[in-house]
């Protein structure tokens, strides 16, 4: 008895600590984020803990920089650009890939894949160099398309497994039907696939919007995204400022979050 | 003309659609020749200019390339400079440290998911996936703020008398490493989860139920079948801190040279092309390698525990 008491005594122990570790992480994932905010509200012009006073000031001069505002508006630009740009490139190629009946359906999902694979400074530079020698400079189009073939995996993976899900019988029936393949796509699997593209539309946005290893080599001189100028005002500014920029970029991280969680649910994102 | 009544009516097909039903009826590769065009312009190609510029030696005269000859100098060069190799090392080292510490913060979280209610997997779900939605820059700047002179560290310790002048955390090589492990843990928690939630939880209970504790449970239930999920998880964990150049750049003070900070100053500061693709190659390549040897472990992890299923 006195054995078997020691090795759950430990067992105890063990486990408590394993969890006690999970809380601690759980803890370390938030409270970053938390403090930020905190201090974007701070009433001084220096950045320090904990925040004295309470004023909105800080996010009233964020929109106040010329530069930032510019920022943000190019990075949204970008990420309205990729999104369109990976709809309209993955969603025929994630078809191709489950549906398709010709020689090599692997192949091309692991060559989808690729880019994604390769480090995204390396992407970057390989399309800078490339650019310039047929003369194509830095520009935020340039950007655009580099993010786009970056990312352009998650949106395919992302449909192409809730396909894998659908079933091929629903096809069958429309068929039956005497719906031709564009309208049995258009009525029956498009609507299917709604959620799985809008849960990849948020993830390709938001790799546009916040994507710096890519864009730090291909963005055009005069219209910087916004993490290349957040880049240079972190190393720069010492007020609050950033922390309010931070604020914002959180509020919009937890729409994200929520339109994920309503598209496919959060179990999902995985998948 | 009974037909007629059984027949759906369906309005005649317009060109459009006769043509989209042309590419799609076929079942072919057709609806991905946008993409594949895409990605051969923009990766395919510039890859392949890329190695070309790593493996020759070229004359620039006004942002044109002159004379471009097959030439292996700068690869010997990089291969032969010690302040590669330096590079190279502390990037790796640190990408190691950060993937285990990764994967030592963020097991235990999966555990917790396994082993929790319905309100706790949704609230680990939250935690994990929003630092991923939110730009890697700001969760840096967050350190700046706690690891500072005047940071929520500093001025704890001071507050409890422990220490009287604040420590010098930033730009050091653990100020570094903490925001690393911060900002990738997310990247090894999901892998985790999502091996875990293709296990049922009736295993687990199985195995309580033939009377092993709970730490037994874990050490040789749990762990052999999560095998698969630490080796995707490390496997992203690395490529991302290996080739990250935001964190070093912040937290190390602008003179923390990684690779990543590395190329970053060859190409855009001092306009070295072939000095740059050397590194970006051999960054590429280096990264490969620990992959490689990542799947291999995995694997071999993996067919152990199947053997002793066996």
């Amino acid at each position: 008895m006195r054995g078997l008491r020691r090795q759950s005594l430990a067992d105890t122990i063990a486990i408590g600590l394993i969890l006690a570790i999970a809380v601690f992480s759980l803890v370390l994932l938030v409270a970053p984020s938390i403090i930020v905010v905190m201090i974007s509200f701070d009433t001084r012009a220096f950045v320090s803990f904990p925040p004295e006073g309470f004023t909105l000031r800080w996010y009233w001069e964020v929109f106040q920089q010329g530069e930032l505002v510019e920022a943000m508006l190019n990075s949204l630009q970008v990420g309205v650009t990729v999104t369109v740009l990976c709809i309209l490139l993955g969603v025929p190629t994630a078809l191709a890939c489950v549906r398709g009946k010709f020689r090599g359906t692997t192949a091309l999902s692991v060559f989808v894949l690729l880019p994604h694979m390769v480090p995204g400074i390396v992407l970057g530079v390989a399309v800078l160099f490339a650019g310039a020698l047929i003369g194509v400079s830095p520009s935020i189009w340039l950007q655009s398309i580099s993010i786009t073939v970056f990312i352009l995996a998650v949106m395919v993976r992302t449909v192409q497994s809730r396909l894998m899900r659908l079933d091929a019988a629903l096809d069958e029936a429309a068929a039956n039907l005497r719906a031709t393949p564009f309208q049995s796509l258009r009525t029956v699997t498009f609507p299917l696939l709604m959620p799985a593209i809008l849960a990849g539309a948020v993830f390709t946005f938001v790799e546009g919007f916040d994507n710096l290893s890519v864009a730090i080599f291909t963005h055009g001189f005069r219209d910087r995204p916004l993490p290349v100028e957040l880049l240079s005002l972190v190393q720069f500014t010492s007020s609050p400022l950033v922390a309010a920029v931070s604020g914002v970029q959180i509020v919009l991280a937890i729409v994200a979050l929520v339109l994920v969680s309503m598209s496919i649910g959060l179990d999902n994102v995985n998948e | 003309m009974t037909d007629a009544v059984f027949t759906p009516r369906i309005d005649a097909p317009s060109f459009g659609e006769r043509l989209a039903d042309a590419l799609l009826s076929g079942r072919g590769i057709w609806p991905a020749v946008p993409a594949i065009i895409v990605l051969m312009v923009v990766a395919v190609i510039p890859f392949v200019i890329l190695l070309s510029l790593g493996f020759s030696d070229i004359e620039i005269a006004r942002g044109d390339i002159v004379s471009q000859t097959f030439s292996l100098e700068h690869l010997t060069k990089a291969l032969t400079d010690p302040l590669y190799w330096i590079t190279f090392q502390r990037s790796l080292s640190l990408a190691m440290s950060t993937t285990v510490l990764c994967v030592l913060f963020g097991y235990p979280v999966a555990y917790l998911f396994l082993t929790g209610g319905k309100w706790t997997k949704r609230l680990i779900l939250i935690l994990t996936i929003a630092p991923l939605l939110t730009s890697g820059i700001v969760r840096t700047y967050a350190w700046l703020v706690i690891l500072g002179g005047r940071g929520v560290v500093n001025q704890t310790l001071m507050g409890l008398g422990l220490i009287d002048q604040p420590l010098r955390i930033m730009n050091t090589h653990w100020a570094v490493l903490i925001g690393m492990v911060q900002i990738h843990l997310p990247v090894m928690i999901l892998p985790l989860i999502a091996v875990m939630s293709r296990h049922d939880r009736q295993i687990v209970e199985a195995a309580e139920n033939l009377g092993a504790s709970r730490l037994g449970t874990l050490r040789t239930v749990i762990l052999p079948l999560s095998v698969p999920g630490i080796g995707t998880g490390a496997a992203l964990v690395f490529t991302l801190s290996y080739t990250t150049f935001v964190v070093p750049q912040l937290l190390g003070g602008g003179n923390y040279l990684n690779a990543a900070t590395m190329i970053y100053e060859q190409v855009v500061f001092s306009l070295e092309w072939s000095k740059g693709s050397v590194s970006s190659l051999l960054l590429m390549v280096s990264c490969l390698v620990v992959l490689v040897a990542i799947a291999l472990i995995t694997n071999r992890f993996t067919r152990w525990t199947k053997g002793r299923e066996a």
